[in-house]
């Protein structure tokens, strides 16, 4: 992949090599699940855990599925249905009409007999050439209609057909009565210079043919209901690996980077999955390497710095021995010890955090109390403001973290925005609230939860402080927060400046265990 | 052969061994310690240490031992317990980090208190001087306090029980010391972490634990279910009257 622009090194997003060792590779502040660096202390996960967690893409995918199943099903049974029924009533029309007008002919030929004799009853002659029933006879005799029965009236004979019939030639037609379609026969009789009409009522055949053609509708809508739960059942059987592909991302992405994909059930996705696990294993290797890294060097790190701390603390004793080149170069020399002190700290804070090897302590203590010895250890003078029922609320929080976050709040507010200007303590509920404001330029909106990151600085921080903070206060409290259950965030303080509020779940003791 | 901690600041300067594998650190350490108005003697490992505490029981018994926990051979925690065996020295140990796993093995071997590297010269110095203070005067308070099987005697600096000599570190001595003062009363970990650590708010709560847990194997017929120390779920720790 790396090789496809050779010649374009600085094109943007083309050449992924460059690596920030200080971001974790899938964090995102943003809200979806950050990359979480869990020791690799749990138990492996052998399957991707089944927690019913539906991706709106997944869904879209699974309903198109089903979709496109029911539509098949729809055009090949209304396909098969139609040309079931349309050929059925074609054969079965054509197959009544002929033998009718064989039963019309044949009738036609009985009276042609019977008339070369004198007839004294026409009507009785007819009635008795009608041979099953169901139809209705006419002749027409030289001028005279004679009716076999007198249900149809000679005028329901279409006029068409009747001059077709009276000009010598035999025709036939389907006519409407009544809602119901007859058929009409006409046949000339030569002999007795005659015409013999017969109307057929062809009912049953509609009826039945109506009763096919429902049935037949009915049919499809099975078969086309048939086909989306088959569609469905058969786009979740196809789909599960992908969602269990799905969940075992997630669960990596949560942290529990032991998780793979077990491939003995999907054959045909061997490759997703033998893929898949060797990206968990490279990932895994990989931040595993970073959070070994980073605490060997910061472990390293500890013993010059004692040296350094011991060493400055005994020139600085002697001080006032020193030329005054030499105790301004001391000074120096102490304060950026001291920032460096400060940044290997932080450093070792955060990748503690990182490597989860922290523990949470469960200290009893008053909120008030708290607070106040937070806030006094960091030597910044600033108001508290806490009600006194809030302040004597007692709560079991690890007292240590609890006061990295003010500190760090409090030094932040210092370094960046003039300092604190109040400090807010209140209890809602199950949760205490505590806010630091202050009047300093303010955190924009696009970037409120990008300072929250590691090294990361606003945009208005500029100069100002530029060397006094080491750019992981707040990340420092993020993961405080994060690690006693709670959550901080940023917002706009009134007109101006920020107010930073970090929410913590109240634990009391009745819900913790005892010390010792 | 038990020694008594010493309680002398000021009439001599006290004696601290320094135990340290790293040259540098040992150099720069001895250099602040000394500045501090302490005699230093060094160390390199473990088996100089006890060899080094064992000649000066004899002649100028130390005051007090900071012990770093990583030490080629045999590390800061064994050099610790085998401490203990012949002395209740105050012991200050110097732990890389802050993790449960090396204070309270730290504690447990029979250290009295920690630094974590890298520490400020001054922190150390704190420590050292609230280790080393003058037990409190008793101001009148009586001479002998008894507790069932066991009997304290504040000035004089012994606790018996059944009537035998037991040897505890000056820190466990000022735990109980401290809570036999206030005998029925409940006292919680910070309120113990200050009076017998002098730390503030933030002390370590562990310290205490471990000290608890020390203790009663001292003084108690059966450290898995006290009748002396008990504690109080969710507040802290009181000796029964």
């Amino acid at each position: 992949m790396l090789d496809e622009h050779p010649e374009e090194p600085g094109r943007p997003g083309g050449d992924e090599r460059h690596e920030d060792p200080e971001e974790p590779v899938l964090e995102d502040a943003g809200g979806a699940p950050a990359l979480r660096l869990a020791p690799p202390l749990r138990p492996r996960a052998p399957k991707a855990s089944r927690r019913s967690l539906r991706p709106r893409r997944h869904l879209g995918l699974r309903a198109r599925v089903t979709t496109a199943f029911a539509l098949g099903a729809l055009v090949l049974s209304g396909a098969l249905a139609s040309i079931t029924y349309f050929s059925v009533r074609n054969s079965v029309v054509n197959q009544q009409e002929v033998s009718l007008r064989q039963e019309a002919l044949g009738s036609a030929v009985l009276l042609s007999g019977r008339l070369q004799h004198p007839v004294p009853d026409y009507d009785q002659l007819l009635a008795s050439v009608d041979p099953a029933g169901g139809s209705q006879s006419f002749l027409y005799k030289q001028n005279d209609w004679f009716l076999s029965s007198p249900t149809l009236l000679p005028d329901v004979l279409p006029r068409a057909l009747r001059a077709a019939v009276f000009d010598g030639r035999p025709a036939e037609q389907i006519i409407d009565l009544g809602g119901t379609p007859h058929l009409v026969v006409g046949v000339p009789v030569k002999s007795a210079k005659s015409e013999y009409f017969e109307v057929f009522d062809l009912g049953n055949i509609s009826r039945t043919l109506h009763v096919l053609l429902v049935s037949l509708i009915l049919a499809a809508v099975v078969t086309t209901l048939g086909g989306a739960v088959l569609g469905s059942w058969g786009a979740s059987r196809a789909l599960r690996p992908l969602h269990e592909a799905a969940q075992a991302a997630l669960a990596i992405a949560g942290g529990r980077l032991d998780t793979r994909l077990e491939s003995e059930d999907y054959a045909d996705l061997a490759v997703l999955t033998s893929a898949f696990n060797r990206m968990a294993d490279r990932l895994q290797e990989r931040i595993e390497r970073e959070v070994r890294f980073t605490s060997d060097v910061n472990h390293e790190l500890r013993s010059p710095l004692t040296t350094l701390a011991a060493s400055l603390s005994v020139l600085e004793g002697r001080r006032d021995e020193l030329p005054e080149r030499s105790q301004r170069a001391l000074d120096l020399l102490g304060a950026e010890v001291r920032r460096f002190r400060r940044l290997v700290d932080d450093l070792l804070e955060i990748s503690r955090l990182d490597a989860g090897l922290g523990e949470v302590s469960r200290d009893e203590v008053a909120l008030g109390s708290l607070v106040q010895h937070s806030v006094e250890a960091t030597g910044i003078h600033v108001l508290v403001d806490i009600d006194e029922e809030d302040a004597s609320r007692r709560l079991v929080i690890d007292k240590v973290r609890f006061e990295r976050i003010v500190a760090n709040l409090l030094e932040n507010a210092r370094h960046y925005a003039g300092g604190a200007t109040r400090v807010a303590v209140s209890v809602a509920g199950a949760v205490a609230r505590f806010s630091v404001e202050d009047r300093g330029p303010g955190i924009p909106a696009a970037e409120r939860d990008r300072i929250f990151d590691r090294f990361s600085r606003g945009s208005s921080a500029k100069r100002r402080g530029a060397g006094e903070g080491t750019g992981l206060g707040l990340a420092i409290v993020s993961e405080h927060a994060r690690a006693l259950g709670g959550k901080v965030w940023v917002e706009q303080n009134g007109g101006r400046g920020a107010r930073f509020v970090v929410e913590l779940p109240i634990r009391t003791a009745e819900h913790e265990d005892s010390p010792a | 052969m038990l020694i008594p901690p010493c309680e002398k600041i000021g009439a001599m300067a006290s004696r601290i061994l320094l135990v340290e594998d790293d040259e540098r650190i040992r150099t720069s350490m001895r250099l602040s310690l000394e500045d501090e108005g302490y005699e230093v003697e060094e160390a390199e490992s473990g088996e100089d240490a006890l060899e080094a505490h064992a000649r000066a029981l004899v002649a100028q018994p130390f005051d007090l031992l900071v012990v770093d926990i990583m030490l080629p051979g045999m590390d800061g925690f064994d050099c610790c317990r085998e401490l203990r065996k012949v002395s209740t020295v105050p012991i200050i140990m110097v732990t890389a980090r802050t993790d449960t796993h090396d204070v309270v093995a730290g504690l447990e071997a029979g250290a009295d208190d920690y630094v974590t590297k890298p520490f400020e010269p001054k922190e150390l110095a704190a420590r050292i001087r609230a280790l080393l203070r003058r037990a409190r005067t008793t101001d009148g308070g009586p001479v002998s306090l008894t507790f069932g099987d066991l009997e304290i005697m504040p000035e004089a600096g012994v606790v018996k029980r059944d009537g035998e000599e037991v040897h505890l570190t000056r820190t466990e001595f000022l735990l109980l010391c401290e809570l036999a003062a206030n005998t029925g009363k409940v006292l919680s970990r910070e309120q113990l972490l200050e009076r017998v650590w002098s730390y503030d708010y933030f002390g370590d709560g562990r310290l205490v634990d471990v000290h608890v847990r020390r203790l009663r194997t001292k003084v108690e017929r059966d450290p898995s279910d006290p009748r002396h120390v008990l504690t109080v779920r969710g507040l802290g720790y009181k000796l029964a009257p």
